[in-house]
């Protein structure tokens, strides 16, 4: 594990990565020994629930909207940094 | 009134759902696969997890909604749904629900309240991963559909009695191919 990341609470989520997308984003970076953002594992543990937030983050993100994807990832970067979420 | 011109006579989330169908789709699946229940929690603890958050947030729509859709699984139990709102350290509930609820209430007020002895107390009444990660999601999602339902002040009927014949159609057929009808009274 790269020296900047902790152990997740659940080990079972940082343990078993089902077969998904961010699986094989997460096996990249372990075995470049890089950093990574543990919302990876996240969406990797319970891809029959989280697939459906996936869509739904494409959806309202980059599906055509009267908004810019630019402007719709500010909203999203300022909400986040209201909520003290570094990622 | 809604802040924007929504469907009319469809109350809460279900005017927005018509309203934005290719959003709605991704919501209402994400809702069917936390709700519904699994070997682990049931459908009626899952949903007493929704409506307790929703209540947090003080969404009268989303805590009525889903109460009954909790009270429909639990055997019609009003009682117990209501005692969970008020003070669910002294409902008549599972040690282990009581600790996902307490989880659920501090990622209500802030993911990062969340702490190790959080994890270690449902863990000790028996919380799997699985539950302890589907409790932080139920609680975050909900938190997004109340927001999202009271951010646009949706439409939200007074009448219990709609709530309990709804909450009696959503708790035997789920999320996914929901009839979108107009409520007559209001």
């Amino acid at each position: 594990m790269h020296p900047n990341m902790k152990p997740m609470f659940l080990a079972d989520v940082e343990k078993n990565p089902k077969r998904s997308a961010q699986a094989d984003v997460i096996r990249q970076m372990q075995n470049a020994n890089s950093e990574y953002p543990q919302i990876l594992h996240l969406f990797a543990y319970h891809p029959h629930a989280t697939q459906h937030l996936t869509r739904f983050t494409r959806q309202v993100m980059r599906e055509q909207s009267v908004l810019s994807e630019g402007f719709r990832e500010l909203i999203a970067a300022y909400t986040s940094a209201r909520n003290h979420c570094l990622f | 009134m809604p802040h924007i011109k929504l469907p009319p006579g469809l109350p809460g989330i279900s005017g927005l759902m018509v309203y934005r169908p290719d959003t709605a789709k991704p919501m209402n699946e994400l809702a069917h696969a936390l709700l519904r229940g699994t070997e682990s929690l049931t459908a009626g603890e899952r949903e007493l997890i929704a409506t307790f958050v929703s209540s947090l947030n003080d969404c009268h729509y989303c805590q009525s909604i889903h109460g009954a859709v909790a009270a429909y699984h639990l055997g019609i139990d009003e009682d117990l749904v209501r005692a969970v709102k008020a003070n669910y350290q002294a409902a008549d509930i599972s040690a282990k629900l009581k600790s996902l609820l307490r989880i659920a209430e501090k990622v209500w007020h802030s993911g990062k309240e969340v702490d190790l002895s959080d994890i270690q107390n449902a863990r000790q009444q028996d919380a799997s991963d699985l539950e302890i990660h589907d409790a932080v999601l139920i609680a975050a999602a909900f938190s997004m559909f109340n927001r999202y339902v009271d951010g646009l002040a949706t439409w939200q009927p007074d009448n219990p009695d709609f709530y309990r014949s709804r909450g009696g159609v959503v708790a035997r057929d789920g999320y996914l191919n929901l009839k979108r009808d107009p409520v007559a009274f209001r």
